[in-house]
């Protein structure tokens, strides 16, 4: 049967756009409920699918998007047996590398994937071990479909870096292991090189979800438009992103314009937009607006679009004062305006020594809590077999949860087949009240996780030893973690070891956010509080194009719901003297709010 | 009770030619090819299947249904849990030790089509891309040793032979895994090939590689092939009635299954709502309500107010659901024209049968119906049981193109063969059984050769441990004749056929014996036809004579050229051997010595007294150039059948046993040492019976064939302690060509 939604769910945009048929490349602007047209239209395609044997495929950014739109899918009653949703790295393994693994040279034993923490550690060594000047961050690469390209070799000759990065290769290929950026190569090697995969993959998907387009780089579209070409017009496509946001440059993501992949895919996609901001005061769509690269029209017509919004920028603040400042604007907005702390969030570049502010603010306001990725006793690093049973190790059961919970345990008894365990008459119920039944008393957050995996591992019968993969993510997982924790010590923060500290990873938000501007994606805040907006940070030096900087700031700003401050700091030390503000911002003449005290 | 189906057990020959003249074969995906490794009576087998409508012979107990089973578990969705299940019994018995090996179950299925939307999940799964297109698929079931022990074996030193028998040693069923795979390219009954994948455990060398690519990869999770195809089993109708009774198994139920599924629930809610009425009636009956009561006084009574259940009913528990409503119904027959209907486990076997092999092949229409790939339906056995006529018309109306049928049989009264290059053959060598593809390899105008003579003759050659081919139907009748009364044992329980290819031609039959083929023995009879006369001409002769001289020169020719030819089609193949009689059989057979049967049966072939005395006198004058011609004679007279009959009559223990005979026997079969003691008490118990031995030396003969029995000499021993006991015995001379 048809998926039909309330009238109401949808405005006529939306409707619109999920229901016209072949391929769409839908532009929405922020907080025009983009996430949920793509959840509406995965849901009407899954509906409509003639076959048990065809699939709706949605690609988005990140694991965390991937589950909500998946539990948002389920909640409007339609079946999720035939959706797969996932990143595109998780697509590539899935459906291209296990698959098809047997037909590329480098994988056909069987391979490993390291995660962005392991490969970070393997660049050291080998930059140890040559001792050539060349610094591990130097060595970011990635591939296109034209091949390897390095990102930013920051002044160091390219055959130094080169001999690097072979060493890496070179002992990556020797254990079998592969890292992100070999995933999306090899994926795009084998779509390239052996036709049946993208033909029998075009008549598997009817449909290919892709959300966030403007982050997805050049090999991950070649690898869409191989299955979309070999489809012929039986796989259709549906892009949703914003050119606007597109801040994943530096990593290799760019908005690729519609015309370039309908010729890619061979086949017409019809434009669509969304401009309506149901997020925003009028007045912050307006500020916003100004920032956009290319032109969009958008009209605020949320609850909020008529909320009288203070929009502060402040380029005088030393930075030796910027806590003070901070926390004078995070009071205003707290204590003054009423609003939840829950709904503020401080944003700076990525550059910036986030766990130090973190740590200061949580001494200058002891009564409030915080969140943020740099004060997480561990990574989130989702591919970690360890990772996976922490998320149950760590929360409780609940109603709330349970549904999640079973999925994650669901994920576990998944990689435990990879590795070659297999459990007899054992199922993820089973699996779950199992972890439910440990219970450990253990303060130390790592000590407290050590005891709980043994028993987890004694209570299935798993001899770590006998399976080198599980050990290798074990070890991983306590490296990472404990040097994660040594260095959030010594930047001053006290019981981050806690096993408290670790819960609260995955508990849900509850204080006031801390992020760097490129976590911040997606998300939504009544209060947005951004530093640090100096040139050579926002944009980094690296890229300094204005529209780089442009697109930062749109992204910063459409972020905020009411209140928005933004600061640029003086007297941030560079290598040739003090930063000065972003240009970009700087000159944009504005009738900027004070905030009083 | 009643017989109201006559279920004679007749040859499924109708049902053949019926099934090859419906299915139209097409280029359909189908299973090519059946590896078998280490599973249960195959040590190391391959089975080759073509679209259409395949044959599996073979005797009781050569593996058909331990075949089937293993097909099931990798194909059968009700069969699939029971691939977790694998015990110590599921490997092959041949294996001395099975700790450390691998059972492997493997198919290949061919005429796979990328672009068919239909098998894109399958072939995403299991297909393998080559040549830049993906032409065939693979699936394979392995059983193995998990990582740690693998990696345990790698790690032992080559030659390491007490390592390695302590890690077996420790090794159990737990430490062994279960593995799915797809996209193999590995042969693996290769015994090199499964060395280099498993190990050697003679040598202790064991792979390094934990992930080898030839075992395919993992098929994805995405992929549950049994519910990609249609397989509907149906196995011999041995215990019908049983499967009836048992829920699981009850094939009335599976289909109500199937069905209730997909009920119109509008349909269905005026009978919800019917039996939520009856449930509220029989509720509310007086006499309900009344033990109701009584009850809830009861436990009042016993246990007081406090301990009490707050609340008790009586509830009418007929489901409203439908699939449990769906699964009340019962299937009900009459068998007869008296009206009555008879629950199953009333009716007669037959009539179960029939009953049973129709649901079942409804069950197959109903699954044929859903989006599946392919279609495979498996037969066992349909000849038993279930009679001709039924059958015929039965299978008349199994109209299933795009359906792959496989069906094994054991009767060795089939006629006639489908398609010999849709036969395979399944033999028992030792423990092992194999399986034997009869016209491999052969270029097509010899498989129709084949094809013709299997239509026109017995198929008895499939089935065959081992065959003697003749070419006349005095050997035919003869030669077992000889056999039994010589040797005491009947050709049977020797395991030999002899076929009678009458003017076939040998070669175009024996051409299954090869070692691509039929890995069974062939001796092949045939004669030399060399001039027992004069040919010489002489002077006087007259045009009869001279016409005689040239047509027996005539025949010792193309004899010298047939054995040329058949020599030559032997030559290096292990299987088949050629046997001559110098000149032609009933010369060569008085030759042997063998005047006085043939003497015997004269009167049954002349009434003129004097021909007969002279008939007697040249039989007897031990000059080939008179007895041969006076046999042949005789032969010739009254045709060579009714000869060999008449003769055959008169044959007894004393009869000569031709030693080219001999030969072509013990080349076909070996007897074994029980066997051969038999043979020779046999001889020794017609002495003693005949009272023509010396009591002493058969008491010293018993003794010996005693310690032959026992191993505790050999045959070639034993034969000289009888040949200088009884010189005049034949069975030395005859048992030395086994020596």
């Amino acid at each position: 049967m048809t998926f039909v939604w309330p009238k109401g769910d949808l405005n006529d945009e939306q409707v619109d756009a999920i229901t016209i048929p072949g391929n769409v490349f839908l532009t929405a602007c922020p907080g025009s409920g983009k996430t949920r047209a793509l959840t509406y239209k995965a849901a009407l395609e899954l509906s409509r699918l003639a076959t048990t044997k065809q699939r709706v495929v949605a690609i988005t950014y990140t694991h965390r998007a991937a589950e909500e739109i998946h539990e948002r899918i389920e909640a409007l009653g339609v079946g999720t047996e035939h959706l797969w949703i996932g990143t595109i790295h998780s697509f590539c393994i899935d459906w291209i590398l296990r698959p098809y693994a047997i037909y590329h040279p480098a994988l056909r034993h069987g391979f490993r994937v390291i995660d962005a923490h392991g490969t970070e550690r393997r660049l050291e060594e080998h930059c140890r071990a040559l001792r050539n000047g060349v610094r591990p961050f130097d060595c970011s690469y990635s591939y296109s479909t034209r091949g390897c390209e390095l990102r930013d070799t920051h002044g160091r000759s390219q055959q130094a870096v080169g001999s690097v990065l072979n060493r890496y290769w070179a002992d990556l290929e020797a254990k079998r292991q592969i890292d992100f950026e070999m995933i999306l190569q090899f994926a795009y090697e084998l779509i390239a090189t052996v036709p049946s995969i993208a033909i029998l993959l075009s008549q598997l998907f009817r449909f290919i979800l892709v959300d966030e387009y403007q982050d997805t780089k050049e090999i991950q579209y070649g690898i869409i438009a191989h299955v979309m070409r070999a489809g012929a017009g039986r796989t259709n496509a549906f892009l949703v992103g914003d050119a606007n946001q597109a801040i994943f440059g530096s990593l290799g993501g760019y908005a690729i314009t519609r015309e370039q992949f309908a010729q890619d895919c061979q086949a017409p996609f019809t434009p669509k937009s969304l401009s309506i901001n149901y997020r925003s005061s009028t007045r912050i769509v307006d500020y916003f607006t100004n920032y956009h690269v290319i032109p969009a029209a958008i009209s605020a017509e949320g609850k909020n679009r008529l909320f009288e919004s203070a929009i502060s920028y402040d380029h005088t603040t030393p930075s030796r004062q910027l806590e003070d400042e901070l926390v004078r604007l995070l009071r205003y907005n707290i204590e003054t305006v009423g609003i939840s702390p829950r709904e503020v969030c401080v944003i700076a570049p990525q550059w910036v020594a986030l766990a130090d502010i973190t740590r200061r603010l949580v001494v200058a306001m002891p009564e409030y809590s915080f969140d943020g990725p740099g004060i997480a006793p561990f990574a989130r690093n989702i591919d970690n077999f360890f990772y996976k049973v922490a998320r149950l190790a760590l929360t409780e059961p609940s109603p709330q949860l349970f549904v999640r919970r079973l999925r994650w345990a669901g994920d576990i008894m998944l990689e435990l087949e990879r590795a070659e365990v297999h459990l007899r008459g054992v199922s993820p119920r089973g699996l779950l009240s199992m972890c439910n039944a440990i219970a450990i008393d253990e303060e130390d957050g790592l000590n407290h996780l050590r005891l709980f995996f043994d028993e987890f591992l004694t209570g299935l019968g798993i001899v770590l030893a006998d399976y080198p993969a599980l050990a290798n993510h074990h070890e991983t997982f306590f490296g990472d973690s404990q040097a994660r924790i040594n260095r959030l010590q010594e930047d001053g923060l006290q019981g981050i070891s806690d096993i408290a500290m670790f819960r609260r990873v995955f508990a849900s938000r509850s204080g006031i956010t801390i992020s760097s501007i490129h976590n911040v994606k997606g998300a939504e805040f009544d209060v947005v509080i951004a530093f640090a907006l100096l040139q050579g940070m926002v944009p980094h030096f690296g890229d300094l194009q204005v529209e780089s900087a442009k697109k930062l700031l749109y992204v910063i700003c459409s972020r905020a719901r009411k209140n928005l401050h933004l600061i640029s700091e003086t007297g941030r030390m560079n290598r040739g003297g003090p930063y000065l503000p972003t240009e970009v911002l700087a000159s944009y003449a504005f009738n900027y709010d004070d905030v009083p005290d | 009770m009643c017989l109201g189906w006559p279920w004679l057990c007749v040859p499924p020959k109708f049902l053949i030619l019926v099934i090859r003249n419906r299915v139209r074969e097409r280029g359909r995906m189908h299973i090519s090819r059946l590896q078998l490794v280490n599973y249960r009576n195959f040590g190391s087998a391959n089975v080759y299947f073509k679209k259409g409508i395949n044959t599996l012979i073979g005797e009781n107990g050569s593996g058909k249904t331990n075949l089937f089973r293993a097909m099931r578990l990798l194909l059968d969705d009700d069969m699939l849990r029971m691939a977790y299940r694998l015990d110590e019994s599921d490997f092959h018995r041949g294996l001395d030790n099975w700790r450390g090996h691998w059972i492997v179950i493997s198919l290949e299925f061919d005429e796979v089509a990328q672009n068919e939307a239909l098998q894109a999940l399958f072939l995403h799964g299991v297909g393998n891309v080559e040549d830049g297109q993906v032409g065939r698929a693979t699936y394979n079931f392995i059983f193995r040793p998990n990582t740690a022990i693998r990696l345990r074996l790698a790690e032992l030193g080559e030659g390491d032979r007490d390592g390695l028998v302590r890690l077996r040693n420790a090794i159990t069923l737990d430490d062994y895994e279960v593995v799915f795979t797809g996209k193999s390219t590995a042969d693996f009954t290769d015994p090199d090939q499964y060395r280099a994948l498993v190990g050697d455990f003679d040598a202790v060398r064991f792979p390094d590689e934990m992930e080898p690519s030839e075992i395919g990869g993992r098929v994805p999770k995405v992929l549950s092939v049994a519910k990609e195809i249609s397989f509907t089993f149906v196995q011999a109708l041995r215990d019908v009635v049983t499967d009836f009774q048992n829920n699981r198994t009850n094939p009335l139920l599976s289909l109500l299954r199937s069905k209730s599924g997909e009920i119109d629930q509008a349909a269905l809610a005026p009978i919800t709502a019917l039996v939520e009425g009856l449930n509220t009636a029989i509720e509310e009956l007086p006499d309900v309500g009344t033990i109701r009561g009584d009850i809830r006084q009861t436990i009042r009574d016993a246990a007081g107010e406090t301990y009490s259940p707050a609340g008790l009913w009586i509830r009418s528990g007929v489901p409203a659901e439908a699939e449990r409503l769906f699964q009340s119904l019962r299937l009900f027959v009459g068998e007869s024209d008296d009206g009555y209907e008879g629950a199953i486990h009333e009716l007669s076997l037959g009539g179960a049968n029939l009953i049973y092999l129709t649901l079942k092949l409804l069950h197959f229409r109903y699954q044929k119906e859903k989006q599946v790939c392919a279609n495979f339906l498996v037969i066992e056995e349909p000849e038993a049981h279930i009679h001709t006529h039924i059958q015929r018309t039965l299978f008349d109306r199994l109209n299933y193109p795009d359906t792959q049928v496989i069906y094994s049989t054991h009767s060795s009264h089939i006629s006639e063969v489908s398609n010999i290059e849709n036969v395979n053959v399944l033999g028992r060598v030792g423990r092992r059984c194999e399986a034997y593809q009869p016209a491999a390899g052969l270029p097509p105008g010899q498989v129709r050769g084949l094809q013709r003579y299997l239509d026109a003759v017995r198929s008895n050659l499939l089935f065959a441990k081992s065959v003697v081919l003749v070419e006349g139907d005095a050997e035919e009748i003869l030669v077992p004749a000889l056999v039994k009364d010589v040797l005491g044992v009947s050709l049977d329980e020797l395991g030999i056929s002899l076929i009678n290819i009458g003017s076939t031609g040998f070669e175009n039959v024996a051409v299954v014996f090869h070692d691509t083929r039929l890995r069974k023995r062939c001796a092949i009879i045939t004669d030399l036809d060399a001039a027992f006369i004069d040919t010489v001409p002489a002077p006087g002769d007259n045009d009869a004579t001279q016409k005689a001289k040239a047509k027996v020169l005539g025949s010792q020719r193309s004899g010298i050229a047939r054995r040329i030819r058949l020599d030559g089609f032997v030559a290096g193949n292990p299987w088949v051997t050629v046997h001559y009689a110098p000149h032609t059989f009933e010369v060569d057979f008085v030759a042997a010595g063998n005047q006085r049967p043939v003497v015997a049966a004269l009167p049954d072939f002349y009434v003129h007294a004097p021909t007969i005395a002279l008939a007697t006198a040249e039989l007897g004058s031990g000059d080939i150039a008179q007895f041969g011609t006076r046999v042949l004679t005789v032969a010739n007279g009254a045709g060579k059948g009714w000869f060999a009959i008449q003769v055959a009559k008169k044959i007894d223990p004393d009869t000569e046993l031709p030693d080219y005979v001999a030969q072509a026997l013990f080349a076909a079969h070996s007897p074994s040492r029980a066997m051969i003691a038999n043979i020779i008490l046999y001889r020794l118990k017609r002495l003693e019976i005949d009272r023509r031995g010396n009591p002493d030396t058969l008491a010293v003969m018993f003794a010996h064939v005693e310690r032959f029995s026992a191993g505790q000499i050999e045959l070639d021993a034993l034969l000289l302690e009888m040949a200088a006991a009884f010189p005049a015995d034949q069975i030395s001379r005859v048992l030395n060509h086994l020596t």
